[in-house]
């Protein structure tokens, strides 16, 4: 019997070393489980890919990149590029458990609420060409069951423990859904959660295509798009500087151009593509102006940074001539208060030479 | 910022309509609405998006030529598309100034052209709810008077505000006698004078324009105009870039030979609203372009400045922008 979403999840014993429990002892928390085949290591360099394709995919980023992953026994540590997280590692003591849920030798992705029911399921490789399905079945269930090390953990780590032959795991790819919830989705949850108490009347879904992926969202018309961004999206790189369109701190693209996200609200942008920072790098290939700011020392606290690498990319697609005095118009919108613009105007003109040499047409 | 309602409106006849009820307001750009929406000095009810209305009428966003010589530009324009296109560049280059000198880049990529006509006044005390402001709260009283004044204006005063027109365009569009087209809650489009579109404070600040609720600019469209090819923007401000004017002059000079055939002048960062000097205009036709006829004509431009105490000053900024502006555009 296959299961699915709707399904009471079958309940069964995880032979933790140390502490022997039953999956309905984690009720009350969302779990992810995770079943994969002989031979898996989720530390190997393509599951890590995976993990980071499957962040992106599941709404935007948010500087959660998954780094390495570490440890052993029944432990495994996730580290992020601005967080990490401890994963138990669950061994069946019943080999037939993964039959039990119509699993046979591939992976599968369970995604259980906290009263023990089936919400969203995947036998098979995981795909992702519908993230937002997954996102949107994901979002149902809050939080997944992360565990962080503790004194108990740390000595169960320490305790040591094989791989067998069909480890069954709630285990890194639950990382990957709670660091791309926590930001996105889990935020959103909130919001909506803290919605249903205040019952605001005027908040409506509003979908954004931000960094190439559509976000649902819950949204009162009076969101920024600089709020949106950051407060329920989870994506910090857009700043606020000023908040009213003077310091150019939360420049975005939209449809290519740049804009300030401060003065427009999010329900404006619907239909629209939106580029914020994060989604400028192509992987762990920075975007070549990118590159240039970190050549040419072109900031010194940072907060302005990323506004001024949204502006300076777009300057280059518009009209703005060759010298330096055209570039310093051109960024005028964007105030700095350190001071670094003359790192600032030799970024942009190296990677507008750059440009020039190589035929124009800037990659975006 | 205080909730609202919003809805996008999808053609002309239901954006007017939602318009025309109280307490609503347009956003294209929302550039300026939603930076005094932040402030609660705009609080309205309802906000109707007429950015959609371009899918029904493209044109509404386009810059087209005019029977006779001229242009329209479509009210729902951006900033950015206007200042770099060719025909503005070439046949009024004092049009494609007047932009670029303005706002940012990203603004100018977010602002109508009808948005930026009617933007509000700079003025800090019309900004600060805390503060009195005839403009923002009729009979309150005027703030500006004796406070801190020196971006206010010293052009179409009253008693009850000296707030400072601040855009750049205005000042050039109403130096070319541009005129604006304007659809109503009836169905009706309705053409008038640029110049006409802005009125003086006088004793009703709070009333800025002749604009009824609900009507939208549409378009506005520059004239077959000699002069406006030989046409020039100059704006002085507290810092080279990305500020308000202090002083602006918009000029467009037709000459034949080194004698002045035709003369257009607007002022801006001076006035409380988009100021045109016929009395500039008067000093300048007919007389040869020199150095005195500049300066006689400034003499005339600001002869019925009403300065006060901080902004005195503007008085001969004002006039020695005009005559570096005539000089350049002259030369």
């Amino acid at each position: 019997m296959v299961v699915g979403a709707g399904d009471e999840a079958p309940d069964f014993e995880l032979a933790a070393p140390g502490a022997a429990r039953r999956l309905s002892d984690f009720r009350g928390s969302p779990v992810v489980l995770a079943f994969h085949g002989a031979h898996w290591d989720p530390a190997r360099a393509e599951h890590i890919e995976m993990y980071n394709r499957l962040i992106a995919s599941l709404g935007g980023v948010a500087g959660a990149r998954l780094l390495q992953i570490g440890g052993g026994g029944p432990w495994r540590e996730l580290r992020f590029a601005d967080d990490a997280v401890a994963l138990p590692i669950f061994s069946p003591s019943d080999a037939s458990t993964a039959a039990r849920y119509g699993v046979g030798d591939e992976p599968a992705v369970f995604v259980i609420d906290a009263g023990g029911i089936v919400r969203w399921s995947q036998i098979g490789p995981l795909s992702l060409a519908n993230p937002t399905e997954i996102a949107r079945a994901i979002s149902v269930v809050a939080e997944p069951f992360v565990n962080a090390p503790n004194e108990e953990s740390v000595a169960r780590r320490e305790a040591g423990s094989s791989w067998t032959r069909r480890d069954f795991v709630a285990t890194t790819l639950a990382a990957a859904f709670a660091l791309a919830l926590r930001p996105v989705e889990a935020k959103a949850q909130r919001m909506a959660a803290l919605g249903k108490t205040t019952a605001s009347p005027s908040a409506r879904a509003v979908t954004l295509n931000i960094n190439g992926h559509d976000l649902d969202l819950q949204l009162e018309p009076r969101v920024t798009l600089l709020d949106a961004l950051r407060e329920y999206a989870g994506l910090t790189g857009s700043k606020k500087g000023c908040d009213h369109g003077q310091c150019g701190a939360c420049t975005v693209h939209i449809d290519g151009r740049r804009e300030l996200s401060c003065l427009t609200f999010a329900v404006m942008q619907e239909g629209h593509r939106i580029t914020t920072i994060e989604g400028l790098a192509n992987g762990d290939q920075l975007h070549p102006m990118q590159q240039a700011f970190i050549t040419h020392d072109g900031f010194q606290c940072g907060y302005c940074t990323s506004g001024q690498i949204m502006s300076a990319v777009a300057v280059l697609d518009e009209s703005w001539g060759p010298a330096d005095d055209d570039v310093r118009e051109a960024m005028s919108g964007n105030i700095c208060r350190c001071g670094a613009y003359p790192g600032i105007v030799a970024a942009v003109q190296e990677v507008r030479r750059t440009q020039a040499s190589n035929g124009g047409g800037q990659r975006r | 910022m205080i909730d609202f309602d919003y809805v996008r409106a999808t053609d002309l006849a239901s954006a007017t309509r939602a318009g025309a009820t109280p307490s609503t307001r347009f956003v294209a750009g929302g550039t300026n609405l939603i930076d005094l929406m932040k402030l609660n000095v705009e609080r309205p009810a309802h906000v109707v998006d007429i950015n959609d209305l371009t899918r029904v009428d493209p044109s509404l966003a386009e810059i087209s030529d005019l029977p006779g010589g001229g242009l329209r530009i479509g009210g729902l324009a951006r900033m950015r598309d206007v200042a770099w296109d060719d025909r503005v560049r070439e046949r009024y280059p004092v049009v494609s100034q007047s932009l670029l000198l303005a706002a940012s880049g990203q603004l100018r990529n977010m602002a109508s052209i009808g948005g930026n006509v009617l933007q509000r006044t700079r003025c800090p005390y019309f900004r600060d709810t805390a503060m009195p402001c005839n403009k923002r709260e009729p009979g309150s009283g005027c703030s500006a008077l004796v406070g801190i004044n020196r971006t206010e204006a010293i052009l179409g005063t009253s008693e009850h505000c000296i707030a400072t027109y601040p855009g750049d365009l205005g000042v050039a569009l109403v130096a070319l006698g541009a005129s604006v087209q304007v659809h109503t809650p009836s169905g009706s489009v309705r053409s008038l004078p640029f110049a006409s579109l802005h009125v003086v404070p006088g004793a009703h600040p709070d009333r800025e324009n002749v604009l009824h609720a609900g009507e939208l600019i549409t378009a506005i469209d520059l004239p077959a105009l000699p002069a406006a090819k030989r046409s020039h923007y100059l704006k002085i401000r507290d810092r080279a870039s990305y500020a308000f004017a202090l002083a602006s002059a918009a000029v467009a000079v037709e000459l034949e030979g080194r004698t002045i055939r035709d003369a257009r002048v607007g002022l801006g960062g001076i006035a409380t609203k988009p100021w045109r000097s016929h009395e500039a205009e008067r000093a300048l036709i007919g007389k040869p372009a020199t150095e005195a006829t500049f300066r006689a004509a400034a003499d005339a431009a600001l002869a019925g400045a009403r300065p006060r105490k901080a902004n005195a000053f503007k008085v001969t900024l004002a006039k020695r922008t005009l005559v570096r502006a005539l000089t350049e555009v002259t030369a």
